[in-house]
């Protein structure tokens, strides 16, 4: 059954270039084939029985010659990326109006799809880099989309950093392999464990780890974040911050620690130093920005540095909060891209100093802000509260009591950020030239309405959340 | 246990809080029903606080809990301390929301100022009840959230800069606060406030810990250092001044360093002697802000950072006299204090301009809300038979009995100047030369608060038996007596 997370999707795309790229009217339905198959991905990880999942499909696995696994962590990553390619196909759909453009837009968002799937689904390391080129290729060209000269810079940027982390990795998995003789997972884990002190296999594992830190989009090797998520159009900014990097950075790291490198306690401590740098160079950073969207893209690199944070302590508590702000994080981050698509598509920039007041016409917009950078800050009873607190917990009872502190105090920067973009762009007076202005259509509106409800309903039921969603994760740990 | 006393204490938290989202809804339809519906949410508080007084009088402890995991409980407790607060809050916020009938009326954004009026006196009550740190905390930011918004009411550039400011304040204490609150959990493994009781039953808590949540309880009741935002939040409509900075948000602060620092945990030594300075100094700088500020609501303000320094005077001497004076006083100001705040709302919007060598001789025209505003003024400055008078001489035999003679001499002091300011803002306003023109009386249900606020201040010093008793009660309960 894994497989069949790949295979769907991709005779989706080839359906789609035989059957729907006909005419245009056929075309316009391309929305509804992607929305279905989006949909299908939440549902069955949603509600992942196993009798769906632990078959296997005998002939066609064998024939393909993969092995897929699935666990918890999986189902959790499926959830965040069908939901966010929803959200950027809603956004897609509002913010181009040619219609080929949406056509092929479809098609690159399937394959950006897939390459993620794939990622969260493999257990053998060169798979692994196989499925994150799929993802950064689509990427590539999704972010270079519309063509212009600001589109193809940020495309730019994020090809050639995006390469070096390849040529990283793929030096490290060469040594690995030398080491290890296989490229498996479990082989991989039981050569390290192995081979603890060479000089060779430490050297990979630090290459390894500084390429899921480029990929992740963690200081210092942050610089193309904000030019590829600013420069990207709606849309693609939506799918990049809510779930590209962090399936290929951030969710990489989560399993590639946990699964081979468990006892290693000088990556851990990487891990926190690096998280918390991120914490503070984003959230600084973040303090200074005009433009709405940049704010945002270092925001999320500050997020993500609460993340790697949690994974840094190492304790199934640290984890789990890690994990559990991975799904929130996704939730409102695409939430508040979703909103600045809005926003920029209906006053024509995203520049903040040309807004105010807006919430007075756009009142969903504005509400739904509110809510997800609420979250964003930690403000209970929001769902990034809850995160937040069993990340800083999980610090404290590992001991590591200044990084505990400094996460919290960071909150107090994100509120500062945040707050000075809700005073400019959505509270206050209307500006004048604005009188015009009309809230999104009614798609988009949608999507920020369930994304704000999730953020406040994973907060409110946070324990129900946590306990069938969240913390069946630590099987990774014991396993 | 009785369902029907468990079924009033859930319904005190929860029907206003969840009953606030459907006010802007009905506000579509009906501005009176949405109106009516916002006092009647609060009234439920009241009435359901008020039905659980008698069962708190005779010293039960009601509980309704919910287990989570992570020792993240869900427990509300109504003991006499709680039922007490819940009942002189809401109190308090019903009398304000009838008086927002009035003032709020003529303004944009209506629905959204029900709203957070209802959110937050609904999770103030979640507050007072919660017998749970982590919910203690969450409620504590929810009536962060809602003053924020209310604060930035009008939506004027600066007004919205002062929100700003009174959000980043408060949730920064917060969130050291927080801080506190999980070393605590390190050291008992769990955030419930009985746990934690028998934890610490024989040693003291930590002292960073102390001085962790210490910041969390300055920074939300106002007190130097971390009092700038509240004389700056008085950009709000004068209804939410008085329901933030007089009645109710400033006494999260003094009420959860009683509910920790009293009925739960024992400080060390040192705090007795460092909480009662920080106070002093407090009510001294705040009172001498208060006598040259010309904006009368600033004055105002600036008295209640004052006042707000008595009441931690009264807890941080942690003797029975001392207690049942501070929780008195939390009554007694609150009342005082919200009629004054209303008063200045009045003039404010009958003479347009805060500013009080701009005014004179209103008494000619508005005489009830002036004896009002009088009846108040002598209640906060401690003036027999109002009520208080007893509050603040209990805190002060109190601080006398606990042998620092020094620092109730700095109160003393303090208690001198509020005298001079408040009759320094009352002459201004309403004695001396007639405006002109002349101001009319502020509109039937803004007059008839006012006037009850008034005569609650001095029933609440004629009848001083009842609240005496029943803190009394919760005092015992609290220190163990």
């Amino acid at each position: 059954m894994p497989s069949l997370m790949i295979l769907i999707p991709l005779f989706g795309v080839i359906i789609l270039n035989l059957v729907f790229a006909v005419n245009s009217r056929m075309k316009k339905a391309a929305f509804w084939l992607a929305l279905a198959i989006f949909s299908l991905q939440v549902v069955v990880a949603v509600f992942h029985h196993p009798a769906l999942w632990n078959d296997s499909l005998g002939r066609i696995d064998s024939f393909l010659n993969v092995s897929f696994f699935v666990d918890h962590l999986s189902f959790i990553m499926f959830i965040c990326i069908g939901m966010v390619s929803i959200a950027s196909l809603f956004v897609a759909r509002y913010g181009m109006k040619d219609e080929d453009d949406i056509f092929k837009f479809i098609n690159l968002l399937i394959m950006a799809s897939i390459g993620m799937s794939g990622i969260v689904m493999v257990k053998d390391i060169f798979s692994l880099y196989v499925f994150m080129e799929i993802t950064a290729v689509s990427s590539f060209l999704l972010i270079a989309f519309p063509r212009s000269l600001e589109s193809l810079e940020g495309s730019f940027k994020y090809l050639i950093l995006s390469s070096i982390a390849t040529v990283l990795m793929l030096t490290s998995i060469g040594i690995l392999f030398l080491a290890a003789g296989g490229t498996d997972f479990d082989a991989i884990a039981a050569a390290i464990g192995a081979s603890y002190e060479n000089a060779l296999v430490l050297a990979a594992i630090g290459l390894f780890i500084c390429g899921l830190f480029i990929k992740g989009g963690l200081v210092p090797f942050h610089g193309w974040l904000p030019d590829a998520y600013t420069a990207a159009p709606a849309p693609v900014s939506v799918l990049l911050a809510g779930v590209v990097t962090k399936s290929a950075g951030i969710y990489t790291m989560i399993r590639i620690t946990t699964s081979l490198l468990p006892h290693y306690q000088s990556v851990n401590n990487i891990l926190m130093l690096v998280g918390t740098i991120s914490i503070f160079a984003g959230a600084l950073a973040a303090i200074g920005q005009d433009n709405f969207k940049r704010m945002l893209a270092y925001s999320s690199i500050s997020q993500m540095g609460y993340i790697i944070l949690g994974l840094g302590t190492g304790t199934i508590l640290g984890i789990a909060g890690a994990v559990f702000h991975l799904l929130n994080h996704s939730i409102f981050k695409s939430l508040l891209f979703v909103n600045s698509a809005a926003v920029e598509k209906e006053i024509g920039t995203s520049d903040m100093n040309r807004m105010g007041g807006i919430s007075q016409k756009m009142p969903v917009t504005g509400t739904t802000s509110v809510i997800a950078f609420l979250s964003t800050c930690g403000i209970p009873p929001l769902s990034g509260f809850w995160s937040k607190v069993i990340i800083v917990i999980a610090l404290w009872q590992a001991g590591q009591y200044a990084y505990a502190s400094l996460a919290i105090i960071a909150s107090i920067i994100t509120l500062a950020y945040f707050l000075s973009m809700q005073r400019r762009v959505f509270f206050g007076k209307l500006r004048a030239g604005l009188e015009n202005l009309k809230d999104a259509e009614g798609g988009v509106l949608t999507v920020s309405v369930v994304l704000a409800a999730l953020t406040i309903g994973i907060g409110i039921f946070f324990p129900f959340v946590f306990n069938t969603l969240i913390l069946p994760v630590k099987e990774i740990l014991v396993r | 246990m009785i369902p029907m006393e468990n079924n009033c204490l859930l319904a005190c938290v929860f029907v206003p809080v969840i009953g606030a989202f459907a006010l802007p809804l009905i506000g579509r339809v009906s501005e009176l029903a949405r109106n009516l519906t916002a006092l009647a949410l609060v009234t439920v508080s009241l009435v359901t606080s008020l039905f659980l007084a008698p069962a708190a009088i005779a010293g039960h402890v009601i509980s309704v809990s919910y287990s989570l995991p992570l020792g993240f409980n869900f427990i509300l407790t109504a003991d006499a301390l709680a039922v007490f607060m819940a009942a002189a809050s809401s109190l308090v916020g019903a009398i304000i929301v009838l008086y927002s009938f009035g003032y709020i009326s003529h303004y944009n954004n209506r629905n959204e100022y029900y709203l957070m009026v209802t959110l937050f006196l609904g999770s103030m009550m979640g507050l007072v009840y919660s017998g749970n740190l982590i919910f203690m905390y969450l409620f504590w930011e929810i009536t962060a959230i809602a003053s924020w918004r209310l604060i930035g009411f009008f939506r004027e550039k600066e007004y919205v800069l002062k929100a700003d400011k009174a959000f980043l304040v408060t949730v920064f204490g917060a969130l050291v606060m927080l801080l506190g609150f999980i070393y605590i959990y390190q050291v008992t493994g769990s955030f419930d406030l009985s746990a934690i009781k028998a934890a610490f039953k024989n040693n003291a808590i930590p002292d960073i810990a102390v001085a962790l949540i210490l910041i969390g309880i300055l920074s939300k009741s106002a007190t130097l250092p971390f009092h700038t935002w509240l004389p700056d939040a008085g950009v709000a409509p004068s209804p939410v001044t008085a329901l933030l900075h007089a009645a109710v948000l400033v006494k999260i602060g003094v009420y959860v360093f009683a509910r920790l620092f009293i009925a739960t945990f024992t400080l060390s030594q040192i705090w007795h002697t460092v909480v009662p300075v920080i106070a002093g100094v407090s009510a001294l700088v705040a009172a001498g802000a208060a006598l040259v500020e010309t904006d009368m609501k600033r004055i105002i303000a600036y008295s209640t950072v004052s006042q707000i320094g008595f009441i931690l005077l009264g807890f941080a001497v942690s003797n029975e006299v001392g207690v049942v004076g501070a929780l008195l006083y939390i009554l007694m100001h609150g009342l005082a204090k919200g009629g004054l705040f209303l008063c200045a709302g009045i003039v404010e919007q009958n003479t347009k301009t805060k500013d009080i060598t701009k005014m004179g001789g209103l008494i000619a025209t508005m005489p009830v809300t002036a004896f009002s505003f009088l009846a108040c003024a002598l209640s906060v400055m401690g003036v027999p038979p109002f009520g208080g008078f007893f509050s603040k001489y209990l805190v002060f035999s109190g601080a006398a009995t606990s042998g620092s003679i020094m620092i109730t001499s700095i109160f003393l002091f303090g208690a001198f100047l509020t005298l001079i300011y408040l009759f320094r803002i009352f002459n201004m306003i309403f004695l001396g030369d007639p405006q002109k023109p002349p101001a009319k009386e502020g509109s039937g249900v803004m007059v008839l608060s006012v006037a009850m606020l008034a005569v609650l201040s001095i029933a609440g010093g004629i009848l001083i038996k009842y609240p005496s008793d029943f803190v009394q009660t919760a005092v015992k309960q609290m220190m163990g007596i």
